[in-house]
C-alpha cells in the first residue's frame, strides 16, 4: 500500500487499516449477536434447544466481540494512529505491530468459539480460559512495547494528553488481566482451570477487574480517542490543559477503588462497600472533566453541528458519557443499588455507556480517520447522517426500555400488600419484562442497521481511495514514460 | 486557580500552552471551571461524611465502625446495640419493620389455628391466599404452572378435583413436606402386542369409552389377574389408591396419558399404550428442608383450595 500516500511511508498506516476494518467487522457481528440474545430473552424458544446458541453461551460471545473485537480493535487502530501522529514517529517495529494484530484476532475468534463450545471461566468480561489468557498477556506486552517505544522515540518535546490516557489504559489493563485470571489449569491439556481465589475474595477480584475494565478499557482509552479526534475534527484547541491533567490523575486514582460497588448487599464486608460507594461518588466530577473538555472544545464552533455529522457523533457521545457517568455514581449508592441491583437498569446503564459513549465516539473517530488512511474523502456524508439518527434512536429505545424494565422490576420486587406479604412473585416480574425486552431488541436492530450502513459507507470509501491512488499512479507512470 | 484573572467566557483571550501536535492540535490553558471544582470538593466532602458515619476504612484486622449511627435489635430476646452493618439492619427490619410486624401478626394467628378453623375463617383465608399465591409462584409454579394447572403427562394438575395422593389437608401437607415418588412399571416385556391392545381396550372401557367388547374382556382378565396384576395398585374397580398414588382410571381425568387432547380413537389408544408400555417414574421433591413450617401450612391450605379440596 506504499502507493496510497507519502504519509504511509512516514507512518505505519497498514496496521491501522487492518485494525480499523476488523473493528467494523467485529462490530457488525458482535452487535448482531447482541440483538439475537435480546430476542432470546423476549422469546426463549429462539434458542431452539441448541446448546451452542443458548443465551448463557452467546452472551459472553456478544460482550467479547463488542468490547474486545469492536472496541479493542478500534483502540489498537486509533492509538497507533494517534501515537504516530502526535509523536511524529513511525512505529518502531512492523513485525511486532503486525503480531499484535494477528494475535488479537486469534484471541477474539478462539474466545468466541470456546464460549460456544461451553468453555468459560465464568468471570464477567474475562470468560477466556487460561490458554487464551496467556496469549492475551503476550499480545498485550507486545502492544505495550510498541506503544512505549513510539513515545520514547518521539520527535515532539511533549507527550500529548491522548497518549497519557492510552498508556494508563495499556498498563492498568495488563495488571487487571494478570490478577483477575490467576488460575490453575486442571491439567496441561485441559481447557478447564480453577481460579486462585475463592468466595468473597474471588468476587471482589472479579469486580475489581470488571469495573476497571470499564474504567480503563472503555473509559480512559476512549477518552484518549476523544482527546485527539474532537479537537482535530472541530479544528479548535482543547479547552483546558489544566483540566485534562487534574481529571486524568483523579480518574485513574479514584477508579481503582470503586469496583466493589458491584457487590453491595452481599457477603462483602460493609466497610468495603462504603469505600466503593464513596469513591464512586468522588469519581463523578473527574469523569465529567473529560466531557467538559470535549464539549467546551466545541464551544465557538457550534455551527459545525449543522454541517458536520461526524461532529454530531462526537457531541452525542460526550453527552451520553456525561449521562452514564452521572448514573453510575447514583447507582453505586447502597440505597439506590438495593433497587437497581440484579435488574435490567444495570444493563441499560452499561449500554448507555457502551452504545452512547464508546460506540459513538468510535464511529466519529473512524469517519474522521479511515478516509485519511486511504487519502480520500468519505464516500457519503448523507449516509453518516442516516447512521447517526439510526444509532441515536436505537440507543434511546434501548436505554428507556431498560429503565422501565429495571426500575419496574425493582419496584415490583419490593412491593408489599396490606398483610405485609410480598405483592408480586418473581415470575410475575419476569412476565412484566417481556414488553421492554421486545423494545430493547428493536432498539438494538436500529443500532445494528446503523453500523451496517457505516460499514457499507466505509467499504465504498476504501474502494474509492484505492481507485484514486491507482489513477494517480497511472498518471505518474504515464508522465515518467513520456519523460 | 483564582489568580488567573482572564475572562473565562471568551477562549480567545486565554493563552494556549504553546505546544502544537500533529500540525494543529493545541491546548488552551483555561482554569478549571468553578462549578466543576466546587462540585469535586462537595463530592469529596460527601465521601468523608460517609466514612464518618459508616464502616469505612480497614485498620489492622479491624475497621472504622462509623459514629452516631448505631442499630439496636434483639438477639435471643436481649437488646443488642451495634455499629451500622447490613446484618443488623436486616435483623432489625425483620423484627420491627412495618411489613414484617403486619405479616407476623397474621402469620402467628394462622400458626395457632387448626386447618378447620383457617378454612372456615374468611379473614384468615384472605391472608392465606395473599401469601400463598407468592409462595406457590416462587416455589411450585416452575413445575405446576402459575395457576397450578400443571403440564399434562409431566406435572400433575392441581386445579382439577382429582388427587393422586389424596386431597385432604393432612395428605396435601404430607405431600409437600416429604415429596412423592410416582412409579408404575413398564409392561412392554410382560405383554405381547395383542395382550397390550386388549389391556388398552379395557382401560378405555373403565371410563365408559366405546370399545371392542371382546378385546376389553380379555384385557380385563389380564388387568385383574396375575398376567398383568394392574389391580394391585389400580384396584379391581380401577379407581386407584391414594396410598400408592395410583390413578383413578374411571373418572375420565387423565393424569399422565394425554388422552383428552387426542382427536381420534386411534391416537387416544396410542397414548395409553405408550404409558402402559414404558411405565412412569416421576418425583416431586420434599420441601420440608426448604420451606418453614408456616410456609408449608400456608401452601397446604392454598393448594387444597386450588383443587376444591377434599
Amino acid at each position: 500500500m506504499a502507493h496510497v500516500s507519502a504519509s504511509s511511508e512516514q507512518y505505519n498506516y497498514e496496521i491501522i487499516r487492518k485494525f480499523a476494518i476488523m473493528s467494523l467487522v467485529w462490530g457488525v457481528i458482535g452487535m448482531s449477536v447482541g440483538v439475537y440474545i435480546a430476542l432470546e430473552l423476549a422469546f426463549p424458544a429462539l434458542n431452539f434447544d441448541i446448546p451452542e446458541i443458548t443465551f448463557g453461551r452467546l452472551r459472553p460471545v456478544h460482550t467479547t466481540l463488542v468490547i474486545f473485537g469492536f472496541g479493542g480493535s478500534a483502540l489498537f487502530a486509533t492509538s497507533y494512529y494517534i501515537v504516530q501522529r502526535t509523536c511524529q514517529v513511525r512505529l518502531f517495529s512492523n513485525g511486532l505491530a503486525t503480531f499484535t494484530f494477528w494475535g488479537w484476532q486469534i484471541i477474539i475468534v478462539s474466545g468466541a468459539l470456546s464460549y460456544m463450545l461451553g468453555y468459560s471461566q465464568g468471570r464477567e468480561y474475562a470468560e477466556f480460559e487460561w490458554p487464551i489468557d496467556l496469549l492475551i498477556l503476550v499480545v498485550w506486552v507486545a502492544y505495550l512495547v510498541v506503544y512505549i517505544q513510539a513515545i520514547r522515540q518521539r520527535t515532539q518535546p511533549h507527550i500529548y494528553v491522548a497518549n497519557w490516557f492510552f498508556i494508563a489504559f495499556i498498563l492498568v489493563t495488563a495488571i487487571l488481566h494478570v490478577f483477575n485470571n490467576l488460575a490453575i489449569p486442571v491439567s496441561l491439556f485441559s481447557m478447564k482451570s480453577y481460579g486462585a481465589f475463592s468466595g468473597v475474595q474471588d468476587a471482589m477480584t472479579q469486580w475489581w477487574y470488571g469495573h476497571n475494565a470499564v474504567g480503563f478499557f472503555l473509559t480512559a482509552a476512549f477518552l484518549g480517542m476523544m482527546y485527539y479526534f474532537v479537537p482535530k475534527q472541530a479544528g479548535r484547541p482543547v479547552y483546558s490543559y489544566r483540566l485534562s491533567i487534574i481529571h486524568f490523575w483523579a480518574l485513574v486514582f479514584l477508579y481503582m477503588w470503586a469496583g466493589a460497588h458491584h457487590l453491595h448487599w452481599t457477603a462483602l464486608p460493609d466497610w468495603t462497600s462504603t469505600l466503593a460507594a464513596s469513591f464512586s461518588i468522588m469519581l463523578l466530577l473527574p469523569s465529567w472533566g473529560g466531557m467538559i473538555n470535549g464539549i467546551m472544545t466545541l464551544s465557538g464552533a457550534w455551527d459545525k453541528l449543522r454541517s458536520d455529522p461526524i461532529m454530531l457523533f462526537m457531541i452525542a457521545s460526550l453527552s451520553f458519557y456525561g449521562m452514564s457517568t452521572f448514573e453510575g455514581p447514583l447507582m453505586s449508592l447502597k440505597s439506590v443499588n438495593a433497587l437497581s441491583h440484579y435488574t435490567d437498569w444495570t444493563i441499560g446503564h452499561v449500554h448507555s455507556g457502551a452504545l452512547g459513549w464508546v460506540a459513538m465516539i468510535t464511529f466519529g473517530s473512524m469517519y474522521h480517520m479511515i478516509p485519511r488512511l486511504y487519502a480520500t474523502k468519505v464516500y457519503s456524508i448523507r449516509l453518516i447522517y442516516t447512521h447517526f439518527w439510526l444509532a441515536t434512536i436505537g440507543i434511546v429505545l434501548y436505554i428507556t426500555s431498560m429503565w422501565i424494565a429495571g426500575i419496574g422490576q425493582g419496584l415490583f420486587l419490593r412491593a408489599f400488600d396490606d398483610y405485609g406479604n410480598l405483592k408480586y412473585s418473581f415470575i410475575e416480574t419476569v412476565v412484566f419484562l417481556h414488553q421492554p425486552y421486545v423494545w430493547r431488541a428493536i432498539g438494538g436492530m436500529f443500532f445494528v442497521a446503523g453500523i451496517v450502513i457505516m460499514t457499507y459507507n466505509i467499504y465504498r470509501t476504501i474502494s474509492q481511495g484505492k481507485r484514486e491512488a491507482a489513477e494517480i499512479e497511472a498518471k505518474i507512470a504515464a508522465r515518467m514514460a513520456r519523460a | 486557580m483564582s489568580e488567573v484573572k482572564q475572562d473565562k467566557t471568551k477562549q480567545g483571550s486565554v493563552q494556549t500552552t504553546g505546544h502544537a501536535w500533529d500540525g494543529d492540535i493545541q491546548e488552551f490553558n483555561n482554569p478549571l471551571p468553578r462549578w466543576w471544582l466546587w462540585g469535586f470538593y462537595a463530592t469529596t466532602l460527601f465521601a468523608v461524611l460517609y466514612w464518618v458515619f459508616y464502616p469505612a476504612w480497614p485498620v489492622g484486622d479491624s475497621y472504622t465502625k462509623g459514629v452516631f449511627n448505631n442499630i439496636t435489635y434483639k438477639v435471643g430476646g436481649k437488646e443488642v446495640t451495634t455499629h451500622w452493618n447490613t446484618r443488623a439492619l436486616l435483623m432489625k427490619d425483620l423484627q420491627e419493620g412495618e411489613e414484617a410486624v403486619k405479616q407476623r401478626k397474621y402469620m402467628s394467628g394462622l400458626m395457632a389455628a387448626s386447618y378447620e378453623k383457617i378454612v372456615s375463617d374468611p379473614k384468615m383465608m384472605q391472608f392465606t391466599r395473599s401469601v400463598g399465591k407468592i409462595l406457590f409462584e416462587d416455589n411450585c409454579a416452575a413445575c405446576h404452572g402459575m395457576g397450578g394447572a400443571g403440564v399434562a403427562g409431566l406435572f400433575p394438575n392441581l386445579v382439577d378435583d382429582d388427587w393422586l395422593w389424596g386431597g385432604s389437608l393432612k395428605t396435601i401437607q404430607a405431600t409437600i413436606e416429604s415429596g412423592r415418588r410416582g412409579y408404575m412399571p413398564g409392561f412392554k416385556k410382560t405383554f405381547n402386542d395383542a395382550q397390550m391392545n386388549d389391556v388398552v381396550e379395557y382401560v378405555m372401557s373403565l371410563s365408559g369409552k366405546q370399545v371392542d367388547e371382546d378385546m376389553a374382556k380379555r384385557g380385563g382378565v389380564l388387568f385383574n389377574g396375575q398376567g398383568g396384576g394392574c389391580y394391585y395398585c389400580h384396584t379391581s374397580k380401577g379407581t386407584g389408591m391414594a396410598s400408592v398414588g395410583s390413578a383413578n382410571l374411571t373418572d375420565s381425568i387423565w393424569t399422565v396419558a394425554k388422552v383428552s387432547s387426542q382427536k381420534t380413537p386411534e391416537t387416544k389408544r396410542k397414548v395409553i399404550r405408550d404409558v402402559i408400555s414404558s411405565g412412569i417414574s416421576r418425583e416431586m421433591p420434599m420441601w420440608k428442608a426448604r420451606l418453614s413450617e408456616a410456609e408449608i401450612k400456608v401452601l397446604t391450605v392454598y393448594v387444597h383450595e386450588l383443587g376444591g379440596g377434599k
